[in-house]
């Protein structure tokens, strides 16, 4: 008795091994085998038909700290990183506060209106912007119409503006989304808790802080990690709405890596992998303090 | 009495309906500028013309001659349907595994998955373009699909989902001699419908709106999706924007639809994975 | 327990394995959309199998990769029609039309990569000052077309450098990219000057004009793509200097390209020259926005300056102007069809080139008029068709003319990093433009250009 017990706890066993092998397997091929990869490309150099080991073997690796472009283009991400994911989550955050009120009328329209962005490609997103703002553009025309601008400004074409605008097609892209996660966090908090809160004498700012906030932790963690990944990687909108101009000065980490993939005609792997590494480490990293802010706070 | 309290709490809601329109019509202006472009001609396009004009048909035929619009669609149709069927297959199973087979190898393994999150597109693209074209895959739908069936991101999503799956049950079913994939089958995929709708609006999304690899991996005209055809649209030498625009709402109406449709579920089961 | 884990593993290996395969099954759905390119390969396969048989039967047809709907395409065409009609009636080329010349420099960087250059066409159309860097660093990807049947010597001498490298032909010349200068004659007559003024003048001079033209007109006199910039490139050439010497970065040490950094910062202070954000800008907004009075690139943008049907009549073309006065002459960003690597009748695509673009006055005919390519064969930019007056200007010889300034084009120092020069100079007009120091904006870009030049030879 007791032994066939053991065998359908070993036949459960390995049916949840079963399970997620396909997974497993496609992430460690698909995934860890290529950065694998590109962490010994990255100790190569030359054209990439015929490619040798760099001498010293970090060559790449000091190299990318003396480039003062690539140094940019970090630059570059993190200022997107900075403005664009805090004012991000908490305009999402103020949207589901208030989308989840439950006297609020029309709810589900305005759901869907702030949805609809997530809906739209990147590359559709990042040429509908373009066009909004071009010089001679419909924010021009409107701007100048009611007389905020005197004339035209070619907002992609200055250094500040450029990025403003990549910025704030982020910020139309991306908010509804994270708004979403955030709406179904608050709607799975019970009315209850709320209400005793509001026995207790709690206002609503303290019961965002002591009641919201801890009970959403998880869900803001995990915004908070996709965000973050998302922006480091950013790339379809460096290319398709700036494409990292004007003088580079919107480039992003990805954009410029994948110019020294493929690039202005002149490819380097060894080093783009370096830089790709680089980024990984990045990532990882923050990530992964992300994950301990988060764990601390219980 | 109550009509009264509605209406105090409504005027008390004014200030949030407003905030709320505005966002809204920030959030949908856009969208509205790309349905009127794609009427317009190029010029009124570039000169920032607002209001719907005549030019559609003409953007039709132009868009129609220049590109293979209908190849694009159809190999995005095909590329992220497929991809999604394969791709909530494999992590709705992965999900399943290790939420309620879990012990403590799995739990170690699945934070080793969890890394992957953090490899970056870019550092995969060559290694992975070549092993594509080492095992003939570039232009097809394995090429396209494979490195992005086994997300993370999806995996956890149904491992969360499952926490509300009723263990017990399990435990009755097997008594009745239902196999272990029997249990996933028949009970785990009826009961977790709602996850597996909204992670279905969101690998099609994301199959759909892809970008960066298909560039890499679909070097065929033939296979090249829609992002691939708008963006090339953009970068000609001479842009018509009207017809771009055109490109650009061909490219955005299927993924509106199935927002649409599974909305509900969307919703519903996003909630299940951020409990 | 370990043991059962392995078989656990396996099992699953075998699932995913029937899963793949359960997709494979699928993957025939996405291929079907491709039959066109696939029989096209199959009959050029089948041509590989019989060789020697391949020139009589079944192998007459080539797959060639392009760019530009307006322009090249057309010239490919116009190829196809003469082959067919002269040589061989059942030929077909097959042209894809790629949507920028990036595209094909990307799929040859990727297989040549992966060592896999089955995806590439039997031809295709490739960029100038790109070819070179290529065909050294991939030398599979290309073979050499030298004993193709053509008259070498017919063709411009700076044209064919580009495509010669170590004294083998590589590819047959399509494009002439000699620059124009082309002038609204009706809006200079309002601010009082003629296109005769334009000719041959300085640029202080064109400033003069430029400056009266924005006044009256309220249209720039000028406008370029300011991310990719093209302008002191051509700005330089037409005073025969290049942005290298000896193989190196010759910017800050430079007097005249400083002194042209300077007149462009200049012009664009003046509202003479407009920089446009980036390609589609220059086009979209100022050419064919009608912003301009005047447009001055390689002679293919003229496909792009006739579409403002409006204006026709109103153009004439004639040279640079330069420093010192005296017609300036440059060429900008030409192209030339190559033979590639993964060429399945290599002498049928010798052949089809030699009997077309080698010099067939019936080819370049039809290749002004469909799209305007300007041949680079001196021979047949001797046709009736070339000496033809064109309404849109002003019903002027314009074929005539650009073909007559090609021959003045000077020849300057080529490098592999020509266009990562004018991408950092690029960036540093921007900034200067911007109110950046022009030395330190020079010395930035001298420096990124020799870091990135260093990286590839190490």
């Amino acid at each position: 008795m007791k032994k066939k017990g053991k065998s359908i706890q070993a036949k459960q066993q390995r049916a949840g091994w079963i399970y997620l092998t396909p997974a497993t397997l496609l992430i460690f091929v698909m995934s860890f085998y290529p950065i694998i990869q590109a962490l010994i490309t990255s100790f190569r150099t030359g054209p990439s038909s015929r490619m040798k080991w760099a001498s010293p073997l970090t060559w790449n690796y000091t190299r990318m700290f003396q480039d003062k472009l690539f140094m940019r283009s970090v630059g570059n991400t993190f200022l997107y990183l900075i403005v664009q994911v805090p004012i991000m989550l908490i305009l999402a955050m103020i949207l589901a506060q208030i989308l989840n009120n439950k006297d609020l009328k029309f709810k589900g329209f305005f759901r869907t209106c702030v949805f609809l962005p997530c809906a739209v490609s990147l590359v559709s997103y990042s040429l509908i912007f373009k066009s909004l703002f071009a010089t001679q553009g419909l924010m021009n025309h409107i701007l100048t119409s009611i007389g905020i601008l005197k004339e035209n400004y070619n907002f992609l074409g200055n250094p500040g503006s450029a990025k403003a605008i990549i910025i704030i097609a982020l910020l139309w892209r991306w908010t509804g989304y994270n708004m979403v996660f955030y709406l179904a966090g608050l709607q799975g908090i019970e009315y209850s808790v709320y209400e005793a809160a509001k026995i207790d004498g709690a206002n609503s700012w303290q019961t965002f802080w002591r009641i919201t906030v801890p009970l959403l932790k998880p869900t803001i963690i995990m915004t908070f990690i996709m965000s973050i990944n998302g922006t480091l990687q950013l790339f379809d909108e460096s290319v398709n709405l700036t494409s990292g101009g004007p003088a580079n000065s919107t480039i992003t980490m990805s954009h410029y890596i994948y110019n020294n993939s493929f690039g202005v005609g002149v490819a380097n792997f060894g080093y783009a992998s370096a830089l790709s590494f680089f980024v990984f480490i990045l990532v990882a990293i923050l990530a992964a303090i992300n994950m301990k802010v988060g764990d601390t706070r219980d | 009495m109550i009509k009264k309290r509605g209406s105090v709490v409504q005027r008390r809601l004014i200030p949030s309906y407003i905030f709320l329109i505005i966002i809204s019509f920030i959030s949908v202006f856009p969208l509205y500028w790309m349905v009127t472009a794609a009427t317009n001609s190029s010029v009124d396009v570039a000169r920032g013309k607002i209001v719907f004009g005549t030019k559609l048909m003409e953007n039709m035929r132009n868009l129609l001659a220049g590109q293979d619009l209908w190849g694009a669609m159809k190999n995005s149709f095909i590329f992220a349907t497929v991809q999604t069927l394969v791709a909530l297959f494999v992590c709705s199973l992965a999900g399943f595994g290790f939420e309620l087979y879990h012990d403590k190898n799995k739990d170690r393994l699945f934070s080793l998955l969890l890394m992957a999150m953090m490899v970056p597109g870019v550092a995969t693209m060559i290694p992975l373009f070549k092993m594509m074209s080492r095992m003939g895959f570039l232009n097809t739908v394995m090429g396209f699909m494979l490195p992005a069936i086994s997300t993370p991101f999806l995996i956890m999503m149904f491992r969360q989902n499952s926490r509300n799956f009723p263990v017990d049950i399990m435990e009755a079913a097997r008594i009745d001699g239902l196999s272990e994939f029997g249990i996933y089958w028949k009970m785990f995929f009826p009961v977790m419908k709602a996850t597996f709708a909204a992670a279905a609006v969101i690998t099609f999304m994301n199959a759909w709106n892809a970008y960066l690899w298909p560039r890499v991996v679909l070097t065929d005209k033939k296979a090249q999706t829609m992002p691939i055809l708008i963006a090339n649209l953009s970068a000609g030498y001479v842009v018509d924007y009207g017809m771009l625009m055109l490109g650009v709402l061909f490219c955005s109406i299927p993924t509106m639809i199935i927002f649409f449709i599974l909305q509900k579920q969307f919703a519903e089961g996003i909630t299940g994975s951020v409990k | 327990m370990k043991r059962r884990k392995i078989t656990a593993l396996l099992a699953s290996a075998i699932m995913v394995g029937s899963l793949l395969a359960g997709c494979a099954g699928a993957a025939p759905a996405a291929d079907a959309a491709a039959p066109a390119a696939d029989s096209g390969e199959e009959a050029a396969a089948s041509a590989e199998e019989a060789p020697a048989a391949a020139a009589e039967a079944g192998s007459n047809s080539l797959t060639v990769w392009a760019w530009d709907a307006n322009f090249n395409i057309p010239a490919l065409k116009a190829a196809e029609a003469d082959y067919k009609a002269n040589v061989d009636p059942d030929f077909t080329l097959n042209i894809v039309e790629q949507s920028q010349s990036s595209d094909i420099e990307n799929a040859i960087t990727l297989a040549g990569s992966s060592g896999d250059y089955s995806q590439l066409p039997d031809i295709v159309l490739f960029q100038d000052h790109f070819i070179q860097r290529y065909v050294a660093d991939y030398p599979d990807a290309f073979v050499d077309v030298n004993d193709a049947e053509v008259d070498w010597t017919d063709f411009g001498e700076e044209k064919l450098s580009y495509s010669t490298i170590d004294g083998k032909h590589y590819g047959f010349p399509v494009d002439n990219g000699t620059c124009i200068f082309a002038y609204r004659v009706d809006l200079l007559e309002e601010a009082g000057y003629t296109i005769d003024d334009m000719t041959d003048c300085t640029w202080e001079k064109f400033i003069e004009v430029g400056e009266a033209v924005y006044e009256k007109t309220g249209k720039y006199l000028l406008s370029m793509d300011g991310d990719g910039n093209d302008l002191f490139y051509l700005m330089l050439q037409a005073e025969g200097l290049s942005q290298f010497k000896d193989g190196k970065p010759y910017i800050t040490e430079n007097e005249t390209l400083v002194q042209i950094v300077n007149i462009i910062h200049e012009m664009c202070e003046k509202n003479v020259c407009y920089l446009a954000n980036d390609w589609g800008d220059y086009t979209d907004q100022t050419i064919i926005g009608d912003m301009v009075a005047g447009v001055m690139n390689g002679n293919w943008i003229i496909p792009t300056i006739r579409q403002v049907a409006e204006n026709s009549g109103k153009w004439e073309i004639t040279n640079m102007p330069t420093i010192n006065g005296g017609g300036g002459y440059a060429a900008n960003g030409g192209s030339s069809l190559y033979v590639t690597g993964n060429c399945k009748d290599t002498d049928l695509a010798k052949k089809f080139l030699a009997a077309t673009f080698g010099g067939s006055v019936e080819t370049y005919d039809n290749a002004l008029r469909d799209g305007g390519v300007v041949t680079c064969c001196i021979s047949a930019g001797q046709s009736d068709v070339y000496n033809e007056g064109v309404e849109y200007f002003n019903n002027t010889p314009i074929y005539a003319q650009i073909v007559e300034m090609g021959g003045h084009v000077p020849v300057i120092e080529q490098n592999d990093f020509h266009y990562t020069a004018r991408q950092y100079m690029a960036a540093a007009m921007i900034n200067i433009n911007n109110g950046a120091d022009v030395m330190t904006e020079l010395k930035n870009a001298e420096d990124q250009l020799i870091f990135e030049m260093e990286g590839a030879a190490q």
